[in-house]
C-alpha cells in the first residue's frame, strides 16, 4: 500500500523483464540467496511449533490436574525441553540465515556499484551531452539503496511473513476447523476495507504529492530570486501565493495523513473482534468438549501472531514494484551502447611534431543536422589555431572531435600524418593538453590536483611549473600550501586562482599539443592578466587549439575558425578576413564602435 | 525538536483530545485479555455457557470503544502534525525572505531549501509517528502493566526480567553498530561525492586518460564501504533471533509458572492465560520506544537546522514609514562609507565618497575583491554600509521605508534570474499596473523584442522554472527589460551585460540612453569598452577608490585604470587609445 509520503508509485515499464535481468545479476549469488530464503523459511517453520505445544502443556496441566489433584509434570517437562530446544536452534539458524545475506548483498551492491562507475567511463561523451548527469548520478545513490534494503530487508521479510502465513494456517486447521474460518473470515474483510478506503485515499495521496511538488518549487524558486524579490518590493505578494499554496498542501496533506494512517487501527480492531469471537466460539467448543483449553490459548496466540504478515505481504508488493523499477533503470544504464572499441593493433606516434590536418571532416551530433561540413585546413607545428564566434556557436565541437569525444561521420583528422582513428583514444587524448573553461578540479590536496596529468611528477615538478603560472605565491599563501585540501564548494578560491590551477596541471602533464579555452569572465583583471602570461608560456612552441575571447590572440593566430550557429563560416587569418568584410569583420569591429 | 513544540501550542485543545483518544484505544484494548480470562475461569472451567456471552458482549462493547479512540486518535494527529508543518514552513519561508544577502550567504540557499522542504518532512513524520506512538506506547506498557499485576501479581518478575533483557540486548547491539553507522554514512557520502566527481570531470578525466586512476579510488571507498556495511550487517543479524528468543522464552516462562500456581488454584489457568498476552505487550511497546529513540535523533537534527533559521534574525532593520520626501531629481551620494564583513578584519570598502546625478552614468571597474559589486550592494541595502551615510535623492537609505526604497531603484544581477511563468509576468514583476505596450518597449529596449516575437506564443511564452527554457543571454535581457518596465529612478547594472554578446552590448546601451535621462545610472562592470563612454567611472581597487573621472582621463593619469585597459586591448589599440585621450585632454574636452 503505499503510503502518503512515498513518492509516485513506481512500476517498472517492462516488469517480467526486469525481474529477469535482476535475477540475472544476481549471478553466482543466487545460490546462496536460495539458501538463506530457505534457512529463513525453516527458521520461521521452527518457531511456528510454540504456541501449540504451549497450549498442549496447559491442557495436561489441566486435565492432570482435575483428573488426579496432581499436575503431572513428566510429559510437560518434556514439552518445556522440547520448545527450548527448537527455540534455539531456530535462532541459530536465523542468525545464520542474516550472516550469509550480509554477506551476499554486501558483496552483490558493492559489485553493482564498481560496475556503475565503470559504464561511466565506458559511454561515450555524447551519452553525457543528452542526459542530465543527476540522472546518472540517483543510479548510483537511489537505486542502488533501494535494492540494498530489499536484498537485506525486504527479502527475508517476505519469505518470514510466507511461511508465518501458510504455517499458522496450517497449525490452525489442525486445531478448530470453526475457530480457523472465523479467525480467517476476519482477514479479508479488514483487507477489503483497508483496500476500500486506500481506494478512496489515492486521490488524496495524488493531490498531497501534487502540492507538496508546488509548494517545493516555488520554495526553490523564491529563495534562489529572494534579492529580485525583494528589490521588487515583491516580498508581500510572494508571501500571499506562499501562503496559498502551503494552505492547499495542509488540506489535502491531512487528509492523507489520516487516510494512510488508518490500515493499522483498521486490521487492529478487526483482529480484535476475531479475537472476542474466537474466546467466545473457543469457549464454548471447550465447554463441549470439542476442543481442549490449551487448544484455545493456542489459537488465541496464533491469531495475535496472523495480522502482522498479512499486513507486511501487502506492503511487500509496492517495495517489488519500487525495488524493480529502481533495478531496470540500473540495468538500462548498465546496457547503454558504449564507444567503439578502440582499433587493435593501433598506431602509435612516437615523436611528435604537431602537424593536425582536417580532410574533409563532416560532423553532426544530431542525424541529419550537419554542423561541420567538408572541412579541411592544414595546421603546421607550432602554429596557433583560433576559433571564435558568439555563445552558443558550437566553438566546444572543434574541441570534441580534436580529442575524440565525438567522432566525425565521414573523412579523418590526422596528427603527423596518422589518422587519430586508427589510434588508442588514450593515445590521442595523452597528445594534448587541455584547459577549459569550466575549471574542474577534484576534491584531494593540491599537489594531488596539479599531478593529475602526471601521477609521476615529483613535488619539485609541480613547484616548479605552479612558478611558470605564477600561481606559486598564492599556494604558498594557503594555510597548508601545496597539500591544501580542495573540493568543489570550497571558497578560499578564486574562479581565476581556479583556473590558475588547471593551468599549471596542463603544465606539469608538459603535452606537446595544447587545447585553450581562454574564456575567463568573472576573473579580475590582475589574475586575468596572470592567466594571460601563463597562457602564452604554455602555447609557446606547441600547437594550440584556442577558443579566443581576447584580441592579442585573435590578431597573432595562424590561422582563425570563424563559428555561427554550429558551422564553421569562416577560415583565415585575421588580415584576410577582415579584408573579406565578412561575419569576423562584423563580430570584430563591434567591439570599438562608439556609443 | 522540544523548541519547536511551541508551534503545537495553538493546538493544544486538539492534542488534549488526542490524548484522551489515544488512552480510550489502548484502555480498550488491555481489557480484552483479563475479560478473556475470566470467560475460561468463570465460563469455561466452570462450564457456564451464558457467562461466556455475557462476557463477550462486554468485550465487544470495549473493541468498539478502543476502535472509536484509535480512529480519533489517528484523525488528530494527522490533523495537529499537519497543521504544525504547515505553520513551521511558513514562519521559515518568511524568516527567508526577510534575510539580507550575509544572513543568505551564511546559510547557503541550497541549505535553506533543504531545511525548509526535507527538513520539515522529516519533522512532520516524526511529529505524526511520535504524537500516536510516543503516547500510546507507554501508555500501553503502563496499562498492560497495570493489568498484569492486577491478574497475576505473582507473576509480575517475569515481565521484569524479560524487560531487562532485551533492554540489555538492544543496547549492547546498538552501542556496537552506532558508531559504525556514522561511518556507514560518510562513506555513502563519499561514493556520492566520487560519482559526482566523475560525471562532472568526465572530459578532464578522459583528457588525461585517467579512468582508471579514478577507479581505483573509487573502489577503495566501495570497499571500505562494503566492510562497514558487513560488519553493520552481521551484528544487526544477532537482532531479530535474540529478539525472538526473549519473545517465545517469556510465553515459556509464563506458561511454566503459570502451571506451578495452577496446583493451589485452578483459577490462575485463565489468569496465566491472560498474563502471558499482557507480558508481550508489554515487551512489544518497549520495542516500539527504542524505535523512537532511534527515529527521534533523525528528527532532532532536521529540528536543529530547522530552529537555525528561526532564531536567525536579519540584521537589517527597515523604517515602517519613510522618514520625509525624496527629491524630485533623483541623486546617489556616498559619504565617507566602510564596509566590514562581520568578523573579518580587512574592510571590504573603505571611505568611499561619491556622488551621482541624474542623466549620468557612473561606472565602477577594478578587480574581483576590489569591492565594486559590494558598494553597489548597499545602495538596495543588501548589506548595511558600516560606518558613513548613503542618500538617496536626499535622504538617508536607512530612513527609507523598505517599499518606497524598492520603488526607486531598478536592479539587474549579474546572471538573470527568471520567476517560472509567462515572458510578460516576469517583466511586469513587482509592478502593479502597467500596460502590455510599456512591457513591449521595455522589452525593445533591452533588445529582447526580437526574440520574444520569434516565440509562437510572444509575451505570453512560458517561463520553466529556473528559466531553463530560454538561454543564458536571453534570460539576462529579460532580467533588464525588468528593470527598465519599472522605469526607476535609480538604475543598477551589476556586471549584467558580460552575459551579452559584444553586439548586443552596444546596441543595448544606446537604447538605454533616451530612457535613462532622468535617472541615475549605476554600472559595474569588467570590459573597459562597456564603461568608456561613462560620465564618471570609480576604479576601485582593494576597497579603496584610486581613481574618479572619464575614461580619457583615468587613461592618461590612473595606474590601475591604465592597467585594466592594457590587459583587454593589444598594444597597438592601446596607444591608439591613449593618443587619443591626451589629445582630448589638451584640447579641454573629454
Amino acid at each position: 500500500m503505499p503510503g502518503p509520503n512515498h513518492k509516485a508509485p513506481e512500476k517498472p515499464k517492462n516488469l517480467g523483464h526486469s525481474a529477469k535481468l535482476f535475477i540475472k545479476s544476481l549471478g553466482k549469488y543466487r545460490l546462496a540467496l536460495i539458501i538463506t530464503c530457505l534457512l529463513a523459511a525453516i527458521a520461521t517453520f521452527l518457531t511456528i511449533f510454540g504456541p501449540k505445544i504451549l497450549g498442549n502443556m496447559t491442557t495436561t496441566a489441566v486435565t492432570s490436574l482435575t483428573t488426579t489433584g496432581q499436575i503431572d509434570w513428566a510429559p510437560i517437562a518434556s514439552s518445556a525441553i522440547t520448545l527450548i530446544i527448537l527455540y534455539i536452534i531456530s535462532a541459530i539458524i536465523s542468525y545464520i540465515q542474516g550472516y550469509i545475506l550480509t554477506i551476499v548483498s554486501s558483496k552483490y551492491i558493492a559489485g553493482l556499484r564498481s560496475k556503475i562507475l565503470d559504464k561511466i567511463s565506458r559511454l561515450p561523451i555524447a551519452y553525457y551531452d543528452k542526459v542530465q548527469y543527476g540522472d546518472t548520478l540517483s543510479r548510483m545513490t537511489n537505486d542502488v539503496d533501494t535494492i540494498d534494503s530489499t536484498l537485506t530487508q525486504s527479502l527475508t521479510e517476505i519469505i518470514t511473513s510466507l511461511t508465518m502465513i501458510i504455517g499458522i494456517l496450517i497449525m490452525m486447521f489442525t486445531i478448530s476447523l470453526p475457530l480457523s474460518l472465523i479467525a480467517i473470515i476476519t482477514v479479508p474483510l479488514s483487507l477489503i476495507v483497508v483496500g476500500k478506503i486506500m481506494n478512496r485515499a489515492q486521490k488524496y495521496f495524488r493531490s498531497q504529492r501534487e502540492f507538496l511538488g508546488k509548494v517545493n518549487s516555488t520554495i526553490e524558486e523564491d529563495y534562489t530570486g529572494q534579492q529580485i524579490i525583494k528589490v521588487n518590493a515583491h516580498s508581500s505578494k510572494s508571501l500571499a501565493k506562499f501562503k496559498a499554496q502551503n494552505d492547499s498542501l495542509y488540506h489535502t496533506s491531512w487528509k492523507s495523513q489520516f487516510f494512510g494512517s488508518l490500515a493499522f487501527p483498521i486490521t487492529h480492531i478487526f483482529t480484535n473482534i476475531g479475537y472476542v469471537a474466537i474466546c467466545i466460539v473457543g469457549g464454548m467448543l471447550s465447554i463441549n468438549g470439542t476442543i481442549t483449553i490449551g487448544d484455545v490459548q493456542a489459537f488465541i496466540q496464533y491469531v495475535n501472531q496472523f495480522n502482522r504478515p498479512i499486513t507486511e505481504v501487502a506492503q511487500i508488493i509496492a517495495t517489488i514494484q519500487q525495488t524493480l523499477a529502481a533495478a531496470e533503470r540500473i540495468f538500462t544504464f548498465l546496457d547503454e551502447p558504449e564507444q567503439s572499441p578502440d582499433p587493435s593493433p593501433a598506431k602509435v606516434i612516437t615523436n611528435v611534431q604537431g602537424a593536425v590536418e582536417f580532410n574533409n571532416v563532416n560532423f553532426s551530433y544530431i542525424k541529419g543536422k550537419p554542423i561541420i561540413k567538408n572541412f579541411s585546413t592544414n595546421i603546421q607545428p607550432g602554429q596557433q589555431v583560433a576559433i571564435v564566434g558568439p555563445t552558443g556557436a558550437g566553438k566546444t565541437t572543434i574541441v570534441n572531435l580534436l580529442m575524440r569525444f565525438y567522432d566525425p561521420d565521414s573523412g579523418t583528422i590526422t596528427i603527423d600524418g596518422v589518422p587519430t582513428k586508427s589510434m588508442k583514444r588514450a593515445d590521442v587524448r595523452q597528445l594534448f593538453g587541455m584547459v577549459l573553461q569550466d575549471t574542474w578540479l577534484f576534491s584531494g590536496s593540491i599537489t594531488e590536483n596539479l599531478k593529475y596529468g602526471n601521477s609521476k611528477a615529483t613535488l619539485h615538478d609541480v613547484k616548479e611549473a605552479a612558478k611558470v603560472s605564477g600561481v606559486d605565491h598564492f599556494i604558498e599563501s594557503l594555510p597548508h600550501g601545496y597539500q591544501t585540501h580542495i573540493d568543489e564548494d570550497s571558497d578560499n578560491i578564486s574562479a581565476g586562482e581556479k583556473q590558475l590551477l588547471t593551468i599549471t596541471r596542463a603544465i606539469v602533464a608538459d603535452p606537446p599539443m595544447i587545447i585553450l579555452d581562454e574564456a575567463t569572465s568573472n576573473v579580475d583583471t590582475r589574475t586575468e592578466e596572470l592567466i594571460q602570461e601563463a597562457f602564452d608560456k604554455l602555447t609557446k612552441g606547441r600547437t594550440s587549439f584556442v577558443i579566443a575571447h581576447r584580441l592579442s590572440t585573435i590578431r597573432n593566430a595562424n590561422l582563425i575558425l570563424v563559428m555561427k550557429d554550429g558551422n564553421i563560416i569562416e577560415q583565415g587569418t585575421h588580415n584576410t578576413l577582415l579584408k573579406a568584410g565578412g561575419f569576423y569583420a562584423e563580430l570584430y569591429n563591434s567591439q570599438f564602435k562608439e556609443v | 525538536m522540544f523548541k519547536l513544540m511551541r508551534y503545537l501550542k495553538p493546538y493544544w485543545f486538539q492534542i488534549i483530545i488526542l490524548l484522551l483518544s489515544v488512552a480510550l484505544q489502548v484502555w480498550g484494548a488491555l481489557r480484552l485479555p483479563s475479560l478473556m480470562a475470566e470467560i475460561v475461569n468463570n465460563g469455561i472451567v466452570k462450564g457456564d455457557t451464558n457467562y461466556i456471552i455475557t462476557t463477550g458482549l462486554h468485550m465487544l462493547g470495549w473493541t468498539t470503544l478502543s476502535a472509536f479512540g484509535a480512529l480519533s486518535s489517528s484523525y488528530f494527529s494527522a490533523k495537529v502534525g499537519t497543521a504544525f508543518a504547515r505553520d513551521v514552513r511558513e514562519d521559515i519561508y518568511k524568516k527567508v525572505l526577510s534575510f539580507s544577502i550575509s544572513e543568505i550567504d551564511r546559510f547557503t540557499t541550497a541549505s535553506l531549501i533543504t531545511r525548509t522542504t526535507n527538513d520539515i518532512a522529516q519533522v512532520q513524520n516524526t511529529t505524526v509517528l511520535a504524537l500516536a506512538m510516543l503516547v500510546r506506547a507507554p501508555l500501553t506498557c503502563l496499562g498492560a502493566i497495570f493489568e498484569a499485576i492486577s491478574t497475576a501479581p505473582d507473576m509480575i518478575w517475569i515481565i521484569g526480567l524479560s524487560v531487562a533483557i532485551l533492554l540489555t540486548l538492544v543496547i549492547i547491539i546498538l552501542s556496537l553498530v552506532m558508531p559504525k553507522f556514522k561511518i556507514f554514512q560518510q562513506l555513502l557520502d563519499k561514493i556520492t561525492l566520487l560519482t559526482r566527481e566523475n560525471l562532472t570531470g568526465l572530459r578532464v578525466i578522459r583528457a588525461f586518460n585517467n579512468e582508471h586512476h579514478e577507479k581505483h579510488k573509487f573502489s577503495i571507498t566501495n570497499t571500505k564501504l562494503m566492510r562497514t556495511d558487513m560488519f553493520v550487517g552481521k551484528v544487526m543479524s544477532l537482532q531479530n533471533p535474540l529478539m525472538m528468543l526473549v519473545f517465545n522464552g517469556t510465553s515459556l516462562l509464563c506458561i511454566w509458572i503459570g502451571i506451578n500456581l495452577m496446583q493451589e488454584n485452578i483459577a490462575y489457568l485463565g489468569d496465566m492465560m491472560a498474563f502471558m498476552q499482557y507480558a508481550i505487550q508489554v515487551i512489544l511497546s518497549f520495542l516500539f520506544l527504542t524505535v523512537l529513540f532511534v527515529i527521534l535523533p533523525r528528527a532532532n537534527v532536521s529540528a536543529a537546522r530547522i530552529n537555525k533559521v528561526l532564531n536567525t534574525h536579519p540584521k537589517i532593520h527597515w523604517k515602517k514609514q519613510t522618514i520625509g520626501t525624496p527629491t524630485k531629481t533623483p541623486s546617489v551620494v556616498f559619504k565617507n562609507v566602510d564596509f566590514v564583513y562581520g568578523g573579518a578584519e580587512e574592510k571590504v570598502l573603505n571611505n568611499i565618497s561619491f556622488t551621482a546625478n541624474a542623466g549620468e552614468t557612473t561606472a565602477f571597474i577594478g578587480s574581483t575583491g576590489s569591492g565594486k559589486s559590494t558598494l553597489i550592494n548597499l545602495i538596495p541595502r543588501f548589506h548595511d554600509a558600516t560606518s558613513g551615510e548613503i542618500i538617496i535623492s536626499g535622504i538617508n537609505i536607512k530612513n527609507y521605508s523598505e517599499n518606497d526604497l524598492m520603488k526607486l531603484i531598478g536592479y539587474v544581477p549579474q546572471k538573470g534570474f527568471l520567476f517560472s511563468g509567462t515572458i510578460q509576468s516576469n517583466i511586469k514583476f513587482g509592478i502593479n499596473s502597467i500596460t502590455k505596450k510599456d512591457v513591449e518597449s521595455a522589452a525593445k529596449v533591452a533588445q529582447a523584442a526580437d526574440f520574444i516575437n520569434k516565440l509562437d506564443d510572444k509575451y505570453d511564452h512560458h517561463i520553466a522554472e529556473g528559466g531553463t527554457n530560454v538561454s543564458g543571454g536571453q534570460k539576462q535581457r529579460l532580467s533588464i527589460a525588468r528593470a527598465i518596465a519599472k522605469n526607476p529612478d535609480i538604475y543598477i547594472f551589476d556586471d549584467s551585460f558580460s552575459a551579452l554578446d559584444m553586439k548586443t552590448d552596444a546596441a543595448l546601451r544606446q537604447a538605454l540612453k533616451p530612457i535613462t535621462k532622468n535617472s541615475v545610472t549605476l554600472i559595474v562592470a569588467q570590459r573597459i569598452n562597456t564603461i568608456k563612454v561613462a560620465d564618471q567611472i570609480i576604479v576601485l581597487d582593494k576597497g579603496n577608490v584610486v581613481g574618479k573621472g572619464t575614461h580619457n582621463e583615468l587613461l592618461t593619469k590612473c595606474k590601475v585604470y591604465q592597467e585594466i585597459a592594457k590587459s583587454q586591448l593589444s598594444d597597438a589599440e592601446y596607444s591608439r587609445e591613449l593618443t587619443l585621450a591626451q589629445k582630448q585632454r589638451q584640447k579641454g574636452g573629454k
